[in-house]
């Protein structure tokens, strides 16, 4: 047992002391928070383009009008849902404002534009002001040129940047709605009927009798649905990089010629042992900081959510779920990966056999995204009694509340078969920690078996 | 003296192949045992079986008392043929943490291990990682991290093997302290010299058979002495001579040739000398040389070890 500590804990330090393990472990928080912060950052720093609208010819009377009104509705949506939310959640609706409410503010049309016909003389005013090497004061963004065609609103959107869209989309939404507005009028709705009916939305409120109120459905019943699947992804994610660790160790060792040395000190038992604690370590320290930034995240910006986080991880047997499975799956991989390892000096070795594992491990990927809304479909449910899918798919299911007899099968399944692979892989890694011979399907079938 | 450790009939088969064939052999205890064999003669294959991380395919094995090298593990110290030890590791650290897997506690271990370093002049490179070392710095560490438990059986495999002269001569004062401190040495190599000045005792294995075991005098003993003859002499006319079982040109220059003349078991050489001068032969020089260990290696094993012949001669005689 203490051979196995002393290896368990240089495989930590060893990994643990590198400025490499602390820089890719905070890697994934800080890209979650600028990921979540880029769409945000990147929208506010929008600039707000200044827009001119020509109406062409008495047809087009109104239509300005018709989008200036569009744009001061949005701005004005945009403000009450930002004082909404800055109620709700200080600080976030400035957020909300920067992201709803439409980049564009309405100045008047140069007389250049105005007043030439259509011809050579506008354009070359068009193409004055929309220069973008002008003086920023003076520059347009885009000019819109309302007309009509046989009744129906349409535009030419001139802008300085031949990819920018926004001011086109924009346009293209607040014509529509004046058509319709004006078709509807046509027709003899009222204009505040038309109004009721575009901003109409249907409150939808759904009801289960599995919900804790026992009827209305609320964000906290869907929780355990979403901590599932996070759930299954984070093991995913945990498992392979531990193992991944373990084989590169255990790979880096062949290749220096230091497991011939340790074998002489220690069991392949006490070893492999040693190893995989060591990573497990590791792979705990990992879900320490993320788990720890995140509730930390959590705690800040959403204490309410937080609490209600907290109580289905606590509440619900969530927590056993992800750790029984987290170390059930993690048994089986490692191990299987440290076998691997120890038949090969380098990752080009390794390709043999990680390639089709590989694909295997991609199944579980694509099936948790089916477990999100169907967590009692057949092939979610089939899948999940594989053993070696069962970690992911199993850690996803259980917020749906799995019938017991399967939560205990599959464990069980799970703990068998990794007791057999550690079986296996320690059978593998003795022979492989000695061996020159080249790997592949067959030379690691006559490990297992002995034959090697 | 007892044995530390005993081989009886051990075999290793690898599939069809046999690398190792009804082996045995004795070590005493506090000797040096040298155990020598061409490549691929079943070495490695036998010092894995000793130490238990290889099983056999037959015979049996005593060492320290035990039937497996494993039981014994604390006690022995290994030293493998391909080396290498945690790079970004410091000295101190890698060898207490190979000592630590010995059963030394890890403050004896650091202090036995700035020790050690001192006195094999690696004391300023203590902070060092291992990475930063020369192989031969890095050799001596892992020597080291081998012994610093004080093992009673020390296994070697090649330990000569990429050290400059300066260090070889280190690593044997270094085996000839453990001896002395009453360890068990058994060392595989290629090196006749170190083999020959260090060994109380070589085993030489051909093919995976044992070929000789016994002292490095009894080795020599098994080959024939060799009589060197310098002048215009051909193969034929020293062949002719009394007392000659074999002739070996070494070198010809016109008609001045050298001649390594192989003597029969029991020729002293006085014989073969006094025939050529009375027959007339022109000899110009002469030295008649003891058999060394290279010599009886080639002897015993049919094959050529993969270090150059050693140029010493224990008794040497030029005519004038």
């Amino acid at each position: 047992m203490k051979r196995i500590l002393l290896i368990a804990r240089r495989e930590y330090v060893a990994y643990a002391k590198t400025v490499g393990f602390w820089l890719s472990l905070l890697a994934l928080p800080f890209f979650a928070v600028v990921g979540g912060g880029i769409p945000l950052l990147i929208r506010s720093s929008e600039p707000v383009r200044a827009v001119a609208l020509v109406e062409e010819g008495p047809q087009a009377s109104g239509l300005a009008a018709a989008v200036r009104t569009a744009l001061q509705t949005d701005n004005d949506d945009a403000r009450e849902r930002a004082a909404k939310m800055e109620k709700n959640q200080p600080g976030a609706g400035r957020a909300v404002a920067s992201l709803a409410a439409p980049r564009l503010r309405l100045v008047p049309a140069p007389a250049g534009i105005v007043d030439n016909p259509a011809g050579p003389a506008r354009d070359e005013a068009l193409r004055q002001a929309l220069d973008r090497r002008a003086d920023k004061a003076q520059r347009l963004d885009a000019v819109v040129f309302l007309s009509r065609q046989d009744g129906k609103p349409q535009a030419r959107v001139w802008t300085g940047r031949a990819g920018d869209d926004e001011v086109a989309d924009f346009v293209r939404d607040a014509l529509r709605d004046s058509y319709r507005e004006e078709t509807l009028g046509a027709a003899g709705v009222p204009p505040a009927v038309v109004a009721d009916v575009e901003s109409f939305r249907p409150e939808i409120t759904a009801f289960s009798p599995s919900a804790a109120s026992g009827g209305e459905v609320s964000l906290r019943d869907r929780l355990p649905t979403f901590i599932g699947l996070g759930a299954g992804f984070i093991l995913w994610s945990l498992i392979i990089t531990g193992a991944s660790i373990l084989m590169n160790s255990v790979m880096e060792e062949k290749a220096n010629r230091i497991l011939e040395i340790l074998l002489s000190s220690a069991s392949a038992t006490e070893i492999l042992a040693g190893k995989v604690l060591g990573v497990a370590l590791l792979t705990l320290t990992v879900l320490a900081v993320w788990g720890g930034i995140g509730a930390f995240g959590l705690v800040s910006a959403a204490p309410g959510a937080a609490v209600d986080v907290g109580r289905a991880l606590l509440h619900d047997g969530m927590i056993f779920y992800f750790v029984a499975y987290m170390v059930g799956g993690y048994l089986m991989y490692a191990v299987l990966f440290a076998a691997i390892g120890a038949f090969c000096e380098t990752p080009r070795d390794a390709q043999t056999l990680m390639g089709p594992i590989m694909m295997v491990l991609i199944i579980p990927l694509l099936v948790l995204q089916m477990a999100l809304r169907t967590p009692d479909a057949v092939v979610v449910k089939v899948l999940s009694w594989i053993p070696l899918f069962t970690p992911f798919l199993m850690s996803a299911r259980a917020p749906a509340d799995p019938p017991v007899i399967e939560i205990v099968l599959t464990l069980a399944g799970m703990f068998a078969t990794a007791a057999l692979m550690i079986w296996i892989a320690g059978r593998a890694f003795r022979a492989g920690a000695l061996s020159d011979v080249k790997l592949n399907w067959k030379s690691f079938g006559r490990a297992i078996t002995g034959r090697a | 003296m007892t044995a530390a450790l005993t081989l009886e009939g051990l075999g290793k088969r690898y599939g069809d192949f046999e690398a190792v064939r009804d082996l045995s052999f004795q070590v005493e205890r506090g000797s040096i045992c040298g155990f020598l064999g061409p490549n691929g003669a079943g070495k490695t294959s036998t010092l894995r079986m000793i130490l238990g991380l290889q099983p056999a395919s037959s015979g049996r094995i005593d060492i320290l008392g035990a039937p497996d090298g494993r039981l014994v593990r604390d006690r022995i110290g290994f030293l493998p043929e391909e080396r290498g030890l945690y790079k970004k590791m410091t000295p101190v650290e890698a060898i207490a943490f190979f000592g630590s897997l010995k059963g030394l506690p890890a403050h004896e271990g650091r202090k036995r291990a700035r020790e050690l370093l001192e006195q094999q002049g690696l004391g300023d490179s203590q902070r060092k990682k291992m990475k930063e070392l020369s192989k031969g710095m890095a050799q001596k560490v892992q020597l080291i991290a081998a012994v610093v438990h004080r093992p009673e059986f020390v296994i070697l495999d090649e330990p000569f093997s990429g050290l400059d002269p300066m260090n070889q001569q280190g690593l044997e004062q270094m085996i000839r302290g453990l001896a002395a401190d009453g360890a068990t040495v058994l060392f595989s190599t290629h090196v006749m010299q170190h083999a020959e000045r260090l060994c109380d005792k070589v085993v030489l294995l051909a093919r995976g058979r044992k070929a000789f075991e016994g002292s490095v005098e009894a080795a020599k003993a098994t080959s024939p002495r060799f009589l060197e003859l310098e002048g215009a002499i051909t193969a034929e006319a020293a062949a002719a001579l009394p007392g000659v079982a074999g002739v070996e040109p070494l070198s010809e220059d016109g008609e001045a040739r050298r001649l390594k003349i192989a003597l029969s078991p029991g020729a002293g050489g006085q014989e073969t000398l006094k025939a050529a001068f009375l027959g007339g032969l022109d000899v110009r020089g002469f030295a008649l040389k003891e058999p060394t260990l290279h010599d009886a290696f080639i002897n015993l094993t049919g094959d050529r070890p993969d270090q150059p012949a050693p140029q010493s001669a224990l008794a040497t005689e030029t005519a004038q």
